[in-house]
């Protein structure tokens, strides 16, 4: 073989082995242990702390009882406690830290109640150009109580 | 407003278009690839010498359109970093998975091929030239200058089984393209075992066009004359090509019309009113039947060379727009229908947006600006341009 040919051929296995190299460097070593992932993700998760207290435990010590009793039977009912309250893990094991305020801007409300054509035409949704004057929700509508205006 | 845009009943899933007009680049600049890396083996495989003027002029217009023809999919990801992924940890069930392989092989064969046709220039220009040019052309020349006769015709024999490789190279990698689009069985538009060969023969259609318009502009610019015979030569099997691909294209509507399977109701909708203009009007009309005429024509008329010339060039114009309605077709037209059968949704281009209009340009012209440079550094105009 011609000696310029030998060193393109050279030239195309260093580009080869270079992309094993790389590939062996950045493909984590417990990738697809268990599947197209890598395995270790699984420990990495459930080793994060648990930063939600879920809603049950706003009602459970009767610490918010009243609102939570009101809530339970609501429309709201599958919306969680935290989802507009922020999470709440460390606000059950000390009530001196306390959760974030409530998120009561009309735009988090709207992810649920703008209107859109993927929703069931059902469910309440409002066109925020038309309805309610650039008011926050909460103005009118009790979210822990939906319809009690 | 988005209720306007829907008519019948679609999945909610289906309310957004996700695949833009990025997506709709992608099959179109890797069949232009595909289109010039054939053409320029009809003279380095079949030794079809009228398109010698052309051959590594051909070569260099892959290369440039290869090389962004990722690029649309980087951007449509938005993530291109991790572009690379896919071959680092290909998933063996999605067909996806391969195109980075099939990829990299063939820019690897077209690279090797510019290469070894443009050697005896490179090692010239590296032993003749001063400063950072010696330095480029000796590092490309891979600081060996053997260009007796004998190691010439080693590359010669060496480029044409490249070549020979890089014809199914080419048809794998263009109808893969079409096989991601008919494997996909949810679609009844998409999905259909001709898609990878209807794909290919647009591809090549396509990549013809481009190479003539190419010709025909860089002549122009360069103030050099055509030669006629190898502009006749291409146009002729652009008119072969483009009869393969026309028939294919009408196969594929009529047996699914008369097949008339639950999915014919929903596909008479998506032509007669979705895709009515761009298929009938741009694809087929425009993208087809006047170029077959216009080309036909110039089979028949005698002498007459500039006025054969620019019913060429308007007939090469319009087949790189027709393919371009062609994947829009698929492309969007595909997803314009709901996979419920009974519905349609509108896809709305926007135009400053990393999914609008604006990228697109962008990265349909950067394919001519690398193609500048390649040919600034590679100058494969004495092909063209023989002395007299």
């Amino acid at each position: 073989m011609q000696p310029h040919l030998k060193r393109v051929f050279m030239l195309l296995v260093i580009a080869i082995i270079g992309f094993v190299f790389v590939r062996s460097l950045i493909v984590p070593d417990s990738f697809g242990e268990y599947g197209w992932y890598r395995a270790n993700s699984v420990n990495d998760i459930r080793n994060f702390p648990v930063k939600h207290a879920g809603s049950a435990s706003c009602g459970d010590e009767s610490c918010h009882a009243a609102i939570y009793s009101i809530w339970k039977d609501s429309g709201h009912k599958t919306v969680n406690c935290e989802t507009c309250h922020g999470a709440s893990g460390e606000h059950a094991n000390n009530i001196r830290i306390l959760p974030t305020p409530a998120n009561d801007s009309r735009d988090f409300c709207g992810l649920c109640h703008f209107k859109r054509v993927a929703r069931p035409e059902n469910f309440p949704q409002i066109d925020p150009e038309i309805h309610g004057e650039n008011l926050q929700c909460t103005y009118c509508h009790n979210p822990h109580k939906p319809w009690f205006v | 407003m988005m209720e306007s845009l829907i008519w019948g009943y679609i999945y909610p899933n289906e309310a957004e278009i996700q695949w833009s007009i990025l997506i709709v680049l992608y099959p179109y600049i890797t069949g232009l690839v595909a289109g010039a890396f054939i053409a320029s083996s009809l003279y380095h495989v079949f030794g079809k010498k009228e398109i010698k003027p052309v051959a590594r002029f051909a070569l260099l217009t892959a290369l440039s359109f290869l090389l962004v023809a990722t690029m649309p999919l980087l951007t449509h990801l938005g993530h291109p970093e991790r572009g690379i992924e896919i071959m680092f940890t290909p998933h063996v069930t999605s067909a996806m998975s391969g195109f980075g392989y099939i990829y990299s092989f063939y820019l690897i064969v077209v690279g090797l091929e510019i290469w070894l046709s443009f050697r005896e220039d490179i090692v010239k220009k590296a032993l003749n030239s001063r400063g950072w040019k010696e330095v480029l052309y000796s590092a490309l020349a891979l600081f060996s200058y053997d260009i007796s006769e004998k190691a010439l015709h080693e590359d010669e024999k060496l480029a044409k089984r490249l070549a020979i490789i890089g014809i199914p190279s080419a048809a794998f990698l263009h109808g893969y393209v079409g096989f991601i689009f008919g494997g996909i069985k949810a679609n009844p538009w998409w999905s259909t075992p001709l898609m990878p060969i209807i794909f290919l023969m647009s591809a090549i259609v396509s990549g013809i066009a481009l190479l003539i318009l190419l010709y025909i502009a860089s002549m122009k610019i360069r103030k050099h004359a055509i030669d006629h015979k190898c502009l006749h030569s291409l146009a002729h099997y652009l008119w072969i090509f483009l009869i393969l691909d026309f028939t294919l294209e009408i196969l594929e509507i009529i047996s699914m019309k008369y097949e008339s399977l639950e999915r014919i109701d929903i596909i008479n909708r998506l032509l007669s009113d979705k895709i009515a203009t761009t298929f009938y009007g741009v694809q087929i009309g425009l993208g087809i039947f006047i170029p077959f005429i216009l080309i036909l024509l110039v089979g028949i008329i005698k002498n007459r060379e500039t006025l054969k010339m620019i019913m060429i060039a308007i007939s090469s114009i319009f087949v790189v727009i027709g393919v371009f309605a062609m994947r829009w077709n698929v492309v969007i037209g595909g997803q314009e229908i709901s996979k419920s059968l009974s519905g349609t949704n509108t896809y709305v281009p926007v135009f400053f947006n990393l999914e609008g209009v604006l990228p697109a340009i962008i990265i349909l012209l950067i394919p001519f600006i690398i193609l500048s440079v390649l040919t600034y550094i590679l100058p494969p105009w004495k092909d063209m341009e023989p002395e007299e």
